[in-house]
C-alpha cells in the first residue's frame, strides 16, 4: 500500500519516532563509541584535533555536517527516492545532537580565539536554534489547530470585511459622526504586518476601547432620553405621533448591534493577528538556523583549509 | 403562418446538425435546419470566450463537408460559418419546434409561436443540454432579456435584473454585482435550491446591499422603453411592481429534450436519466424516417457527431457509406481468429455472446469501438486478485480459469465461450476478488471499460438483468458460500434483493430484531454501538463483505447499530432462508461462525479507545466511505511548510493537485483538497474523450485525452479537480540555492502559464498518486514531520483503534 513508506514505516508517527528511533539510537551509538575511544585513547600531549583520534572524530563531524546541510538539498529534490524526507528530518535531529559529541572530543576541549574555535561557536549556536526549532515544532501546531477549530484565515478575513460592511451600513442609518468614526475604524484595521508585528501582534487596543467608550456613552444617552420620554407624566400622543421616542429607542438598538458588530469583528481580527503570530514563530527560528549553518559551513571550510595548508 | 416543404428538415444546429445540413446543400438535397437560438451550435457558442475546443479522438478520422480541427470557439465557429455560407445552407433562427407529427414522407414540423414546416425525413440532432427556459412571458424575446452571460465583465454601470434562484442564476448576479446595480428576482424567498456555498454567497450579499431582493415575484412583462431601456414588470405579493433597468439576465434553467423526443414517439429503452433512444445502423429511431444523431444518440464528442450528420444524409439519399469508424474497427477485431471482415467479425461476437445479444447493431459497433479485443495465450495472467482494474470481460473464443483465493475456499471455476466476467468489481467498485487467467490456447476476450458497460446497463434492460442476477450468485458463492452450487443457493438467491440507502441512513438498529443479512454490493457501511455512553465506531465493512450475521447465529436482537457511509446498495439476504442454508451445509455454517467469533473478538479488544462516531463521520462526510485512498494530515504534526504542496507542483508540471490549507479539519484531523480516489470516481461519470483512467493499483489519473470540457472538475463532489495549464520546464535547484529566483514548486510566472494555455488549453488535473515516481505520492514522501499520510479507510480506522 501507498501508505507504507521506502522504510517499512507504516504506521503514522512523527519524525522524532521514525522507524522506531532508528537515528536515536544510531546517535547514541556514535556518541558511546566516540566517549570510549576518547577515554581510552592515550594522548601524551593532551587530546587534540591532531591526533589519529582527533582527525577521525573531525573527519566524521565534518560529514556530519555536510550530510545536515543536505537535507536542504534532499527536501527539495522532490523526485528523489533516497529516503523519506521524514526520514532525513530525523536523522537531522538526532546527528545534529550527537555532533555536540563528536565535535567537542574532536577539539579535546580546547578552545582560543581562532577560526577553529569561531566554527564551533557556530555549530554550538546552530544546535541551539535546531533544539528552539525542535520545541515549536512540536508546541505550536496543535496551537495553531485549537485556534482555527475547522475555520480558515481566509473565511475569517472575508468575515471580517463582511462584518465591517455591515458596520458601516448600519452606522450609516445611525449618524454622521458615529458612521465617520466606524470608517476610520475600519480603515485602521490592520492583519500581520512586519515580522516583529506578526511575531509579537498589534498593539491597537486604545483604539478600539475608545471607540467602544463613546458608543456606550451614547446608547447610555439614548436610552436615558427614552426613559425620559417613556415618564407617563411627560407623555403625550403628539410626541409618541412624531416618532421622537421610537427614533430614540431604534438608535440606541442599532448603536447596540453596531457594538456587537465591532466587539465580533476586533475578535476576529485579534484571531488572526493571533494565527499569523503562531504561523510566524513556527517558521521564525529559520531565519537564525540557516543563516548560521551557511556560516557554520564556510567556517568549516576556513578551518579545514587552514589546519591542512597552515598547520 | 409560413409553411414550407422540404425533403429533409434537421432539428438542431450542433455540430451534428450542422455537418447534416452542410452535406446536404452540397448535394443539392433540398433540406432545412432549423434552430431555436439566434445563433447556430448553442452549446458550443456559450463556452467561455477564446475556449479552446479539442479534436478527440485523435485517431477517427473527420467525415464532413464542413472543417474541424482543435482550435479556440471562436476559430472553430468561425470556420463553420465560413463553410455554411460557401455551401449555401440557410439556416433559420429563432425557430423551435414544438412537436412532430405524421408519418416517413409527410411529416409535420409544428413550430413555436406558429409557423410549420413539411418534411419527407426528420433528423433529430438536438443533443442534451436542452432548451433554455425563457421568461415565459411577454417581451421575453427582448434583445433586453439574455439567457446566458459570457462575460460578466463587459457590463459596467448597468442597471440589471437576474431571474432566478439556481446555482448559475446566483454566480452571474454576484458577478455582475461588481460593476452593477444588480437586483434578483426569486419566485419564492429562499435560495435553497443552490449550493450551500452559493446560498450563503448571495444571502450576505443581499445582507450587505450589495445585491437587491425581489422575493416572491412573478415576471409578468418585459417592455422596451428607450435604447437599451426597459421595465420588468412584476406580480408581486404586495401587487405589481416595475424594476427599470438595462438588461434582464433570466438564467431559469433548460428543459431537457426527453420530454419532447418522446412525444415525437422515439421510445426510450428505460426510465434511466442517461438512457438514450435506440437506433439503427443508419440512425434511424423506432419512427421510420426519423433520425437521431449525436449526443441524444449517445455520441457526445464534436467530431463522431459531425461524421454522422455527413453519413445520416448519406443514407438518406440511399447510398451506404463505409462508416468512418470502419478502420479503427477493423484494427481492433483483426486480432480474432479467421477474421475476415468487420462486419463478420461482429456478427460472430453477436452470435456467441448472449449478454450482447440485446444491443443494436449500432450500439455493439459503439461497445466494440470502446473495448479492446485480447487474445492471450495459454495460462496468461487477465488481471490479479486485489487489482483495482473494473474493466467487463466476455469470453468470444476459447476458455479462462477463475482462481478463487485460498483464503476463500481455494478453487478454480471454468468459463467457457459466451460467458463473462469482472462483473463484481464494476458494480461494487472494489478491487478484483479473484484472479483470472486465459485457461485454452486460443482464447479471445472482449475487455469493456466500466464506462461503456454503464451506458450499457443504463440503456439495455436485459443486459441490467443478467449482470444483477449474476452478480447476486457469485458474490454469495465467493464471499459467503464457496463451492455451493447455484442450485444449493437458489432458496437463498430467490429471496434476495437489492437495497440501497443514501449516505447516513441506518440498514439496523442496536435492538433491533434480526430477520436478514446484508451484503454489501456497493459504497460501505459503519457499525457502531453505544460504549460507555457514547456511540463508539467497531468496523467499517466495505462492499463486498457482509454484516448482521451475528444476530441470525445467536436469535438474539441486534447488538450494533450499522449506517451507510456513502450512497450504499446491498443485498439482503432473508434470515430464515439463510438459516435454513446453514442446516444444510455444517461446514457453511462453521465458516460464518469463525466470522462471527472473529467479530466479537475484534469488537470488545476495541472498547471506548476506538474513534467517535464524531470523527468518523467527519470522514464519511469527506467521502472516506467511498474512497480508497485519502490524503490525511495530522495537524498536531504539521508545520505549515506546504512542502507537500510544493512537491505535489514540481513533479506535476507546475501545477499543484492537492491543496493543503482548503479542506475541514476535525480534532486535529486535516482533510486536504486532494483526490480521494473513490470506488466508483464520479469524475468518470460524464468524460466525453474517457480520459479518466483507473490503474490495476486504484490511482484514478486522467489521459492526455482530455479535452478541458471541465465535466469531471463539476462533477467531483470533493472539488480536487481544477482546470490547469501544466508548463514544461520546473526550475532548477541549484540555480535556487546559488542564484535565487522561482523555488522549485512554487507557482510558474503568470506569463508561463498564459504561453501554455494558449498552446494547449486548460485540461483537467489531479492527483495521479505520483504513478510514474517510484516510491509513492511525493506529497507524502515530502513531509519532513510525517504529518501527511495516505491511507486507505480500513487502515486509517485500524491506525486509530490501535493507537487506542
Amino acid at each position: 500500500m501507498a501508505s507504507a513508506d521506502a522504510d517499512g514505516d507504516s504506521s503514522h508517527l512523527g519524525f522524532l519516532r521514525h522507524a522506531e528511533f532508528r537515528w536515536a539510537k544510531l546517535a547514541l551509538l556514535l556518541s558511546a563509541v566516540s566517549i570510549a575511544a576518547y577515554v581510552w585513547h592515550p594522548a601524551p600531549e593532551g587530546a587534540n584535533g591532531g591526533t589519529w583520534l582527533g582527525y577521525t572524530l573531525g573527519g566524521i563531524g565534518a560529514f556530519l555536517i555536510l550530510c545536515l546541510l543536505w537535507l536542504g538539498v534532499r527536501k527539495r529534490r522532490y523526485r528523489s527516492g533516497l529516503g523519506t524526507v521524514k526520514g532525513w528530518t530525523s536523522a537531522h535531529v538526532y546527528l545534529g545532537l550527537s555532533l555536540l559529541v563528536v565535535a567537542s572530543l574532536h577539539c579535546g576541549f580546547q578552545f582560543g580565539l581562532n577560526v577553529h574555535t569561531l566554527g564551533y561557536v557556530l555549530m554550538v549556536l546552530v544546535i541551539i536554534s535546531g533544539l528552539w526549532g525542535l520545541f515549536v515544532y512540536d508546541r505550536l501546531p496543535s496551537r495553531i489547530g485549537q485556534l482555527r477549530a475547522g475555520g480558515t484565515r481566509d473565511a475569517w478575513i472575508e468575515e471580517v470585511f463582511d462584518l465591517n460592511d455591515q458596520a458601516i451600513k448600519l452606522a450609516d442609518r445611525v449618524a454622521p459622526d458615529v458612521h465617520q468614526r466606524i470608517v476610520a475604524s475600519a480603515e485602521k484595521l490592520r492583519i500581520g504586518g512586519s515580522l516583529r508585528q506578526q511575531l509579537f501582534g498589534r498593539h491597537s487596543a486604545g483604539e478600539a476601547e475608545s471607540l467602544r467608550a463613546t458608543l456606550e456613552t451614547r446608547i447610555a444617552q439614548l436610552r436615558a432620553d427614552a426613559a425620559r420620554d417613556q415618564d407617563p407624566q411627560s407623555q403625550s400622543t403628539a410626541i409618541f405621533m412624531a416618532g421622537q421616542l421610537q427614533h430614540g429607542v431604534q438608535d440606541s438598538g442599532s448603536l447596540q448591534k453596531l457594538l456587537d458588530l465591532l466587539s465580533r469583528r476586533n475578535a476576529l481580527v485579534a484571531r488572526i493577528n493571533q494565527d499569523i503570530s503562531l504561523h510566524a514563530r513556527l517558521q521564525v527560528w529559520l531565519l537564525v538556523h540557516v543563516p548560521l549553518s551557511l556560516a557554520l559551513l564556510a567556517a568549516l571550510i576556513a578551518h579545514v583549509f587552514s589546519v591542512f595548508f597552515y598547520w | 403562418m409560413d409553411s414550407s416543404r422540404v425533403k429533409i428538415a434537421i432539428i438542431g444546429s450542433g455540430p451534428a446538425g450542422l455537418s447534416a445540413a452542410a452535406r446536404a446543400a452540397e448535394l443539392k438535397v433540398s433540406h432545412l435546419l432549423l434552430e431555436a437560438e439566434p445563433h447556430l451550435s448553442h452549446t458550443i457558442h456559450s463556452y467561455q470566450k477564446r475556449k479552446h475546443v479539442m479534436a478527440e479522438p485523435a485517431v477517427l478520422p473527420l467525415r464532413s463537408s464542413l472543417p474541424f480541427t482543435a482550435a479556440s470557439r471562436e476559430e472553430v465557429l468561425g470556420a463553420w460559418d465560413d463553410g455554411l455560407r460557401r455551401l449555401g445552407v440557410q439556416p433559420r433562427h429563432g425557430a423551435a419546434v414544438e412537436a412532430v407529427r405524421g408519418e416517413q414522407g409527410r411529416f409535420l414540423l409544428q413550430l413555436v409561436g406558429g409557423g410549420q414546416v413539411e418534411a419527407e425525413r426528420v433528423i433529430l440532432a438536438i443533443g442534451l443540454q436542452g432548451n433554455l427556459r425563457k421568461l415565459g412571458c411577454p417581451g421575453e424575446d427582448l434583445p433586453l432579456a439574455q439567457y446566458q452571460l459570457l462575460d460578466p465583465d463587459e457590463y459596467r454601470g448597468e442597471q440589471i435584473v437576474v431571474v432566478g434562484a439556481g446555482d448559475a442564476a446566483i454566480e452571474n448576479a454576484l458577478a455582475l454585482s461588481e460593476r452593477n446595480s444588480v437586483s434578483i428576482v426569486n419566485r419564492r424567498d429562499e435560495f435553497d435550491r443552490a449550493k450551500a456555498a452559493n446560498n450563503k454567497a448571495i444571502l450576505s450579499a443581499i445582507d450587505g446591499g450589495r445585491v437587491r431582493l425581489v422575493a416572491n415575484a412573478a415576471v409578468a412583462e418585459l417592455r422596451q422603453t428607450g435604447p437599451r431601456e426597459g421595465v420588468l414588470v412584476l406580480n408581486t405579493a404586495q401587487g405589481r411592481a416595475e424594476l427599470p433597468c438595462n438588461r434582464v439576465i433570466a438564467r431559469l434553467g433548460a428543459t431537457p429534450p426527453r420530454r419532447f423526443v418522446e412525444s415525437c414517439g422515439v421510445q426510450f429503452p428505460s426510465a434511466d436519466p442517461a438512457a438514450v433512444p435506440a437506433v439503427s445502423p443508419r440512425y434511424e429511431s423506432n419512427v421510420p424516417g426519423l433520425y437521431i444523431i449525436g449526443a441524444l444518440a449517445g455520441f457526445p464528442l464534436i467530431k463522431q457527431a459531425m461524421n454522422q450528420g455527413w453519413e445520416v444524409v448519406e443514407f438518406i439519399e440511399g447510398r451506404s457509406p463505409e462508416p468512418a469508424d470502419n478502420p479503427l474497427l477493423a484494427a481492433k477485431l483483426k486480432l480474432m481468429p479467421g477474421y475476415t471482415g468487420v462486419d463478420a467479425a461482429i456478427a460472430r461476437i453477436r452470435e456467441r455472446v448472449p449478454v450482447l445479444n440485446p444491443l443494436t447493431p449500432l450500439q455493439l459497433r459503439e461497445f466494440l469501438l470502446d473495448s479492446e479485443i485480447r487474445a492471450p495465450a495459454a495460462q496468461e495472467l487477465i488481471f490479479s486478485r486485489n487489482d483495482y482494474s473494473d474493466s467487463f470481460y466476455s469470453v468470444v473464443e476459447g476458455s479462462v480459469q477463475i482462481e478463487v483465493d485460498a483464503s476463500e475456499g481455494g478453487r478454480v471455476i471454468p468459463l467457457g465461450v459466451g460467458q463473462f466476467f469482472g462483473e463484481m468489481s464494476l458494480i461494487s467498485g472494489r478491487r478484483r476478488s479473484a484472479t483470472v487467467r486465459a485457461a485454452a490456447p486460443g482464447t479471445v476476450l472482449v475487455e469493456t471499460p466500466r464506462r461503456s458497460m454503464n451506458k450499457l446497463i443504463a440503456s439495455v434492460a436485459a443486459v441490467k438483468r443478467v449482470l444483477d442476477e449474476t452478480f447476486l450468485l457469485r458474490a454469495i458463492q465467493a464471499r459467503i458460500a464457496p463451492g455451493l452450487s447455484a442450485a444449493a443457493l437458489q432458496g437463498v438467491v430467490a429471496n434476495a434483493r437489492i437495497g440501497s440507502y443514501a449516505a447516513g441512513e441506518v440498514l439496523f438498529r442496536e435492538g433491533d430484531p434480526g430477520d436478514c443479512l446484508h451484503l454489501v454490493r456497493k459504497g460501505s457501511v459503519t457499525v457502531s454501538r453505544q460504549l460507555g455512553g457514547r456511540d463508539t465506531v467497531l468496523a467499517y465493512v466495505p462492499a463486498g463483505q457482509y454484516v448482521g450475521e451475528m444476530a441470525l447465529l445467536t436469535d438474539q436482537p441486534r447488538t450494533a447499530t450499522v449506517t451507510a457511509a456513502v450512497a450504499t446498495e446491498t443485498l439482503r439476504l432473508d434470515g430464515s432462508a439463510f438459516m435454513s442454508l446453514l442446516a444444510e451445509h455444517p461446514q457453511l455454517r462453521q465458516r460464518v461462525s469463525q466470522t462471527y467469533t472473529q467479530r466479537v473478538v475484534t469488537n470488545t479488544s476495541s472498547p471506548a479507545g476506538g474513534p467517535g462516531v464524531g470523527v468518523v463521520q467527519f470522514l464519511m462526510s469527506q467521502g472516506l466511505g467511498e474512497a480508497t485512498d485519502v490524503l490525511l494530515i495530522d495537524e498536531s504534526l504539521c508545520v505549515r511548510c506546504d512542502h507537500c504542496e510544493k512537491a505535489c507542483a514540481d513533479t506535476h508540471g507546475g501545477v499543484s493537485r492537492l491543496n493543503r490549507q482548503a479542506g475541514p479539519s476535525f480534532e486535529q484531523l486535516h482533510v486536504p483538497t486532494s483526490c480521494r480516489h473513490c470506488e466508483h470516481p464520479h469524475c468518470m461519470k460524464d468524460c466525453p474523450p474517457d480520459a479518466i483512467r483507473r490503474l490495476p493499483s486504484g490511482e484514478v489519473y486522467i489521459t492526455d485525452a482530455c479535452i478541458g470540457c471541465g465535466n469531471c472538475e463539476r462533477n467531483c463532489p470533493y472539488g480536487v479537480i481544477q482546470m490547469g495549464a501544466v508548463t514544461p520546464a520546473q526550475p532548477s535547484l541549484w540555480r535556487w540555492l546559488l542564484f535565487g529566483g522561482r523555488e522549485p514548486g512554487s507557482p510558474p510566472p503568470a506569463a508561463v502559464t498564459a504561453a501554455a494555455v494558449a498552446e494547449h488549453g486548460r485540461k483537467a488535473v489531479k492527483c495521479d498518486m505520483c504513478k510514474d515516481l517510484g516510491g509513492g505520492p511525493a506529497c507524502v514522501r515530502a513531509c519532513p514531520t510525517g504529518a501527511a499520510i495516505r491511507v486507505s479507510p480500513e487502515e486509517f480506522l485500524q491506525m486509530t483503534q490501535g493507537a487506542g
